[in-house]
């Protein structure tokens, strides 16, 4: 393929992320974690997600964007909790992407110079949406802004800081919400195969001299996507939880581009001094308190929530038991490759079979994906740099370990000057899978619905907030325009089941909320 | 026919383990074959004919000539060990050895290991080690005894979910304080050693912790600082 389609400039930009991505992936991948687990094979399904995601993604983002704009999908994503956040799609979507067709380039069977187009539009895709979900922090990713992420605007901080409730260690609201926050996370590393991307962080949001404010989200909570948690879940009535935490004398000096965060001195419960429940999802105006009227219906709800969850991670650790290396291989790896899913439903283009199958692409190399080769092959890809496609000229020193390495190979500039390449790897392929089929329902906000149904409603439902009238009428605007009605309005929209700013509108400040409150965190 | 990535490639490298450089030099080699044999051009074969000339079969077929060398992979998951056990070396799980543990200011040192979380006081209890799937369905049969210091070779969170909050604390021997074990202990406030090594010590033993050492920070590993806390043995 000569027909050059490409512009020099596409190419550059392209590049940068490609660079920007792999500087900061060594980063990630060897400062940040170390993965490993006896019930799942987890590098092996890591691989073969990785596989999956090059031959599938480009075409699932178009699919998107037939709908709706990747900047679109990023405005709605500031407004609730899902899937669409610092991890999955800051990260995981062009990480994946990318890493696949590393992997493939080690096989042999691709070139640095194929599916040019496909590999353009990821980045583009990736930009665009990165962009719009980091508007408020004016960054595309939390690297650039130090490891730091401040993605709410105003109006739905101060919603948070208001309405949250002061606790202290020993109370029962401090003790129910701690209970629950381990119990929790521990649910989500094993509904997510042992991965992490079930947990979200956002901030440091500043909430007082020495108090910070971190929102914590937890994804893929009721039934959802995912078919191994048909009849686990079904009492768990919230698509996503969200719980601000106030924290003093504690100061969060990375939020990574996973969501993880580490502190100065190390968090400690002790110094939890307030907490908050919500819920939200695509079909929510925004973020919806649960149980927050008093003190006493959220310890309530906490305890309540920590017995639910405490009763699924029982009953779905059962089922793994049961299971195959087959199905964790391939239940892992769709968990990794269906991060970006929610911009399908989003959109309301989602279709199970578009995220819960292996292409058979990529099914085909699973006889390769042994525990050892999972292992070394991963390691070598994203830890010692070390793949052939990985080595470059002797001059070269890389960001972070000054070796001659470039974990991510850069699409070639010669076919500018008319050398061959390829555009695509072209649409989806069948796939399949050897895990139970999904037969429950979508757990939202609006009640259990089909996945007709939840289509059809994202295609129907814009929040207000996100409007044209609206959505653009961000704090840079508000800070001079706060006596408009238009100001008043979208607070209005955050405020509307706020417990203290109800109505409030948009005069309010910091010293506002700590008269109203009398919370002096 | 050679292997193009290496023979075209002007720095000439190539994986440093064993089974990648096996698997992938295969697959490059198999893909040049496949390419001469098509008739087409690079453009033309890489995402058309290459699908069906290279098949799930014959990636089936590297793994099986490969494992005709004699060699045999090492597992990391228990089910692939115990599901095709043809292909893996047994898992070995690391206890009930002869003791060669050290005796230090009188008392008995039976590990080390890199601490979550500092806590007020030294811990103590009694050694249950914890490998399986079956381990842990036992446990969840017959409750996990009182005092249960649980040593567990799986740095991740899921192998021990149901009953993970059940122990009084835990000795992991991998992993780093970063790892899901390692966060989950700590949001369960339960004392805990990561990336330990213990010898010597065998279910029923007494055990005390020396978790009211400092904890390992993040900085620590990435300085490389060596920060080992004690795990002694209670002989009285």
């Amino acid at each position: 393929m000569t027909n050059y389609s490409i512009s020099y400039a596409q190419l550059l930009e392209a590049n940068n992320s490609i660079q920007v991505l792999a500087d900061e992936s060594y980063w990630l991948c060897l400062t940040r974690t170390t993965q490993g687990s006896k019930l799942f094979p987890v590098s092996p399904y890591i691989l073969l997600s990785y596989l999956n995601a090059f031959y599938r993604y480009p075409s699932l983002l178009r699919k998107v964007e037939s709908q709706m704009r990747a900047e679109q999908c990023g405005d709605l994503a500031r407004n609730f909790s899902g899937g669409v956040n610092t991890s999955t799609i800051g990260w995981c979507l062009p990480a994946f992407y990318l890493l696949g067709r590393e992997l493939l380039i080690n096989m042999g069977l691709l070139k640095p110079e194929d599916a040019v187009e496909d590999v353009v539009y990821v980045l583009d895709f990736w930009r665009r949406v990165q962009l719009s979900y980091h508007r408020n922090d004016g960054h595309k990713m939390n690297r650039e802004f130090g490891h730091r992420s401040q993605l709410l605007p105003e109006r739905t901080l101060q919603v948070f800081e208001a309405d949250i409730f002061p606790v202290s260690i020993g109370d029962p609201l401090h003790t129910a919400a701690v209970r629950f926050l381990a119990a929790m996370s521990q649910f989500q590393f094993l509904s997510h195969c042992e991965c992490r991307l079930g947990i979200m962080n956002h901030g440091p949001y500043r909430i007082g001299e020495r108090s910070e404010l971190i929102v914590r989200d937890f994804v893929n909570v009721g039934a959802g996507d995912f078919p191994w948690l048909d009849g686990i879940v079904d009492d768990i009535h919230y698509a996503s939880l969200t719980i601000p935490m106030a924290i003093k004398n504690t100061h969060f000096h990375i939020v990574d581009d996973w969501g993880s965060l580490e502190s100065e001195p190390a968090f400690q419960v002790e110094n939890l001094i307030g907490v908050g429940l919500y819920t939200s999802d695509r079909l929510t105006e925004t973020y919806i308190p649960v149980a927050m009227e008093t003190i006493d219906s959220l310890t309530k709800k906490f305890k309540e929530l920590q017995e639910l969850v405490i009763d699924a991670t029982n009953k779905l650790w059962a089922r793994f038991a049961g299971w195959s290396r087959r199905e964790m291989l391939q239940a892992g790896a769709l968990v990794y490759f269906s991060t970006p899913k929610d911009l399908a439903h989003m959109s309301g283009t989602y279709e199970q079979a578009d995220w819960m199958e292996i292409d058979e692409r990529a099914s085909r190399f699973e006889p390769l994906l042994n525990d050892e080769f999972g292992n070394d092959c991963l390691t070598e890809l994203v830890g010692t740099i070390s793949l052939p496609s990985q080595k470059t000229h002797e001059y070269v020193m890389s960001m972070h370990n000054d070796s001659p390495r470039r974990m991510i190979s850069q699409i070639p500039y010669s076919i500018v000057a008319g050398h061959p390449y390829t555009k695509s790897s072209g649409p989806c392929f069948p796939g399949s899978t050897v895990l139970q089929k999904k037969v429950g329902k979508w757990r939202t906000s609006r009640g259990l619905l089909t996945e007709v149904e939840y289509n059809r409603l994202a295609q129907s439902f814009l929040p207000a907030s996100c409007s044209a009238k609206l959505g653009f009428l961000d704090d840079s605007w508000v800070k001079y325009h706060f006596t408009d009605a238009d100001a008043d309005e979208i607070y209005y929209l955050s405020q509307d089941q706020s417990r203290h700013l109800k109505r409030k509108g948009a005069r309010l400040t910091r010293s506002d909320i700590v008269s109203i409150t009398g919370n002096h965190w | 026919m050679e292997d193009w990535s290496l023979s075209k490639n002007k720095y000439r490298a190539e994986e440093t383990t064993t089974v990648p450089r096996a698997y992938l030099g295969a697959l490059r080699k198999m893909a040049l074959e496949r390419l001469a044999k098509s008739g087409e051009s690079w453009s033309e074969f890489v995402f058309g004919k290459s699908y069906d000339l290279i098949s799930r079969y014959d990636i089936d077929q590297i793994e099986k000539d490969f494992l005709a060398s004699g060699y045999r992979f090492v597992a990391s998951a228990v089910v692939s060990a115990s599901e095709a056990p043809e292909k893996y070396k047994r898992l070995e799980g690391q206890d009930e050895h002869e003791f060669t543990g050290t005796i230090l200011n009188g008392r008995m040192v039976a590990g080390y290991g890199d601490n979550v979380m500092k806590c007020d006081r030294n811990i103590q209890g009694t050694a249950l080690y914890l490998h399986t799937m079956q381990d842990v369905l036992d446990l969840m049969a017959t409750g996990v005894p009182p005092s249960t210091i649980a040593i567990v070779d799986d740095a991740g969170g899921t192998l021990t979910a149901p009953i993970l909050a059940e122990f009084v604390a835990i000795v992991c021997l991998g992993g780093t304080v970063r790892s899901h074990m390692g966060i989950l202990s700590r949001e369960y406030r339960i004392p805990c050693l990561m990336n330990s090594s213990v010898a010597g010590v065998k279910n029923g033993d007494r055990l005390e912790l020396n978790v009211s050492a400092p904890a390992k920070t993040v900085g620590d590993y990435q300085r490389k600082l060596e920060r080992k806390t004690e795990i002694w043995k209670v002989t009285d």
